[in-house]
């Protein structure tokens, strides 16, 4: 891990396309913007973090067949639940 | 919002699904016929399969626009769009990644998970509301 000191206005180039800069310092919050191609996704690792868990918890629920699956939502629409998306 | 008959049948992630970065290329098919529900299950791994829902049919108010941010990465502008489901022993107490949906372009089968910058759309709303 590289560890630098930067002011307000200063950036930090990752490679040769990925620039960071910093844009306020207030108390403890630092406002940063991020500039990268599209193909480098950037997120919060928190919400980055909790989508993993969250696809996770989705694949591991495969108990329930396309069948059983397909003829719940059937019914459903029969009730008058959801309607065509 | 109207479908279009045809629907590509493999869906390829341009980038990685969060926690399942080994898998890039699912195949893609309806599990009802009113095209409410959908099976995502990947190539590399069969027995990870994920199951995709049309929202309109269950959260009429969720319409979020991504078309034009995803243009870019998609290649077009031409998606749907559809919510990933986390299913226990049923639709009854499944639910819903409003945070992050799943977008395809319609032509290509190009798909990205987006995470939405609304910090108040859950990633886990229940299905139906109960």
């Amino acid at each position: 891990m590289l560890i630098l000191t930067r002011r307000v206005g200063e950036n930090v180039i990752v490679g040769d396309d990925i620039v960071i800069s910093v844009i306020e310092v207030r108390g403890d919050a630092v406002r940063i913007g991020i500039q990268a191609p599209r193909s480098v996704s950037v997120h919060r690792e928190e919400v980055y973090i909790e989508l993993q868990k969250a696809n996770e918890a989705a694949a591991a629920a495969g108990g329930a067949s396309d069948e059983s699956l397909g003829a719940a939502v059937k019914e459903l629409r029969r009730d008058g639940g959801p309607s065509k998306g | 919002m109207t479908m279009t008959a045809e629907r590509v049948q493999q869906v390829r992630f341009v980038e990685p699904l969060p926690g399942f970065a080994d898998d890039g290329t699912f195949t893609f098919s309806p599990i009802d016929p009113d095209d409410v529900l959908f099976s995502l299950r990947s190539v590399q791994h069969p027995d990870i399969r994920f199951v995709l829902a049309s929202p309109g049919a269950f959260f009429p108010d969720y319409a979020p626009d991504v078309a034009t941010l995803l243009a870019g990465v998609l290649g077009t502008d031409d998606v749907e769009l559809l919510v990933m489901l986390t299913i226990g022993t049923g639709l009854a107490d499944a639910t819903a990644n409003l945070r992050a949906p799943i977008v395809i372009a319609r032509s290509t089968g190009r798909a990205v998970q987006v995470i939405l910058e609304d910090a108040l759309l859950p990633m886990r709303a229940p299905l139906l509301g109960l």
